[in-house]
């Protein structure tokens, strides 16, 4: 069919493969992330601390929850290495659960934004018009409503198990993403590549899914990857007040409220889960950092 | 030869919140089968406008196709169903946008974006679309075209991207291509390679080209006719030949004077065109060159100038050329 075309080097016969090394924009992107040493290091203590959560029934000696009256408020020691709280628990064992906690937390709350927030900002930008407006409004009346007063009303209505404080803490936060994808897929609207596709015979929902969406990608993992500490915080500061995870499940925040009561006996208990909480947010805004370097178009070349 | 394109009285408005644009106002004009026509004029003439109207890619709102047919192989375009002008975009009639640069999408590789077009409109596999895409690769003068196909838009230089987006628009061997000012991105010493080639990859499938362009250097060696517009409107048309030797309009005499020239001796001036286009919201009642034009008449003021045919199939929309003068002749010889 296209021996109306002729060939442009016609000694050419045999295939050639050109020995220049093939880069994607991903792959580019995650060079470009290894040379960043804080980003490396975040990333690095995230991982260490998953691993450490998911297999630490494997190495821990002692239960989160097991109580052992013959060593309460114990300082750190090579038995207890972090100390025990006013229930003799040991503070290491309950720190490394916590952390299952807090990184569920960050995991599946912005799994619930992502799923909430990308259809919506991805509909309202592709859509456009009314659509576009009543969706914004309600994002608007959603962003205007105070937080704190919304995941109480929530939990208040879905009880009090964790997957519901995703649910909460999720529902509030999809917002931001969902003006983020909104205003990406508007901007990326705009540049020729998709008038191109569209001049190619492109549909709506194909020019969305395949050029629109994936050329938003790159800010919008970085907004989740910046939010993730904030879920973080956020559960631990509603565990703090006594609406987050329910005791016995070790949450920083929790221990944090139960180490204040005895802060002057055993300032440890306060300050061992403060610097996780710490550590673990800095890690993610680190990882954050440079991922938003890795995948700014800007550096692209 | 048959027509192909027909677009009859076509008027495109863009509401805006100064008022209504008349973008393109009333034009009309035919492509043959196979032929290479070209839309000639200056920035914001709707050159563009109209070539998008023709594949109903202008966006709505703000744009709105007021009036007019699009007639294309016997079917009347604006009256087809959104799904079946996906089909025929891309396959039957397809664009060469202008900017290389950023026509296309830089997450996918290029193999991707030649394949897809092959897969939705001729139902190959991929196996078949994969080999075909090698071929155009080939054919728009690619080297190494298998290897290349993995490469994402930014290993490949603005030439070699535009010769991408050549192959792309030829891929499903459309009857009719639009190039919206295919060169003026690239290097002037790429801009005659990039023609020529779609020249004649357009003469090999016997696919009717319509070229939009500022540059009559362009015209003059590509295209077989002619239409020059202005303002939303077509001043001339004629063959190619007739309209560079025998300009019928003041303005293709003023177009034609401000390019500069190999054979004059060199410190001849450029003739620019005093003035500027006219505001399209409120655009002269008569003729919509008068306010710029030399020889202009009280008569030209008044209402809109119809084409009318001075030789055969040399139509102008000049009021002085219909009553027989030809005073800018003078002075293009003179220069």
């Amino acid at each position: 069919m296209f021996n109306l075309f002729y060939r442009a080097k016609k000694e050419v016969t045999e295939p050639e493969t050109s020995s220049r090394q093939h880069h994607t924009l991903w792959g580019d992107a995650w060079v470009r992330l290894r040379r960043n040493k804080l980003a490396v290091l975040g990333g690095s203590i995230i991982l260490l601390l998953a691993l450490a959560a998911i297999f630490a029934p494997l190495y821990l000696k002692y239960d989160f929850a097991t109580q052992n009256y013959d060593a309460i408020l114990v300082g750190p020691s090579t038995e207890h290495l972090l100390g025990t709280d006013e229930l003799g628990r040991d503070v290491f064992s309950r720190l490394i659960y916590g952390a299952r906690t807090s990184l569920a937390v960050g995991l599946f709350t912005q799994l619930v934004v992502l799923m909430v927030g990308l259809p919506i900002g991805a509909i309202a930008a592709a859509a456009g018009g009314r659509v576009d407006n009543l969706l914004m409004r309600f994002v608007d009346i959603m962003y205007a409503f105070p937080d704190i007063l919304l995941i109480i009303l929530l939990r208040a209505i879905f009880g009090g198990s964790i997957f519901m404080i995703f649910l909460a803490i999720g529902l509030v936060a999809w917002v931001g993403i969902a003006r983020l994808v909104r205003g990406q897929i508007l901007s990326v609207k705009q540049r020729d590549f998709v008038a191109a596709a569209r001049a190619m015979g492109g549909s709506g929902a194909y020019v969305t899914l395949r050029h629109l969406l994936p050329n938003s990608l790159g800010p919008i993992i970085v907004a989740i990857t910046f939010n993730i500490p904030r879920a973080i915080f956020a559960e631990a500061a509603l565990s703090y007040i006594g609406i987050g995870v329910r005791p016995p499940t070790p949450s920083w925040g929790t221990m944090i409220a139960d180490g204040n009561n005895v802060i002057y006996a055993a300032p440890y208990l306060v300050i061992f889960p403060a610097i996780a909480i710490a550590i673990l947010m800095l890690s993610f805004t680190f990882l954050g950092d440079g991922l938003r370097d890795a995948l700014d178009p800007r550096l692209r070349r | 030869m048959t027509k192909l394109l027909e677009v009859k009285n076509l008027v495109t408005h863009f509401v805006t919140q100064d008022g209504i644009v008349q973008a393109v106002n009333g034009v009309s004009f035919e492509v043959n089968q196979g032929e290479i026509v070209a839309l000639v004029g200056e920035s914001g003439c709707g050159k563009t406008v109209s070539s998008l109207s023709v594949l109903q890619l202008i966006p709505q709102p703000p744009g709105k196709i007021v009036d007019g047919k699009v007639i294309f192989a016997g079917m009347d375009l604006l009256k087809k169903s959104k799904e079946e002008m996906q089909k025929i975009r891309g396959s039957r009639i397809s664009m060469i946008f202008q900017e290389p640069m950023t026509s296309l999408n830089p997450v996918l590789t290029i193999g991707r974006q030649l394949t897809e077009g092959l897969q939705f409109h001729l139902k190959l596999d991929k196996k078949e679309a994969t080999r075909q895409a090698v071929e155009l690769l080939k054919s728009v003068g690619i080297p190494h075209a298998e290897g290349r196909l993995n490469d994402y838009p930014h290993h490949f230089s603005g030439g070699m991207r535009q010769r991408v987006m050549i192959a792309m628009a030829l891929a499903c061997e459309p009857q009719l291509v639009i190039a919206d000012e295919p060169t003026t991105a690239v290097d002037v010493t790429i801009q005659a390679q990039l023609l020529d080639l779609i020249r004649n990859l357009t003469l090999r499938l016997n696919t009717a080209l319509i070229i939009i362009t500022h540059n009559l250097g362009v015209v003059a060696r590509y295209a077989q006719r002619v239409y020059v517009m202005y303002a939303g409107q077509i001043m001339e048309q004629g063959t190619a030949i007739d309209v560079y030797h025998n300009p019928l309009h003041p303005y293709t005499a003023g177009l034609l004077g401000s390019v500069p020239r190999l054979d004059e001796p060199r410190r001849t001036r450029l003739q620019p065109i005093d003035g500027q286009p006219p505001d399209l919201i409120a655009p002269p009642q008569g003729c919509p060159f008068a306010p710029r034009c030399v020889y202009v008449k009280p008569e030209c003021k008044l209402k809109r100038l119809p084409l009318v045919e001075i030789n055969s199939g040399h139509f102008t929309a000049c009021l002085v050329a219909q009553e027989g003068a030809l005073p800018w002749k003078k002075i293009l010889s003179l220069k």
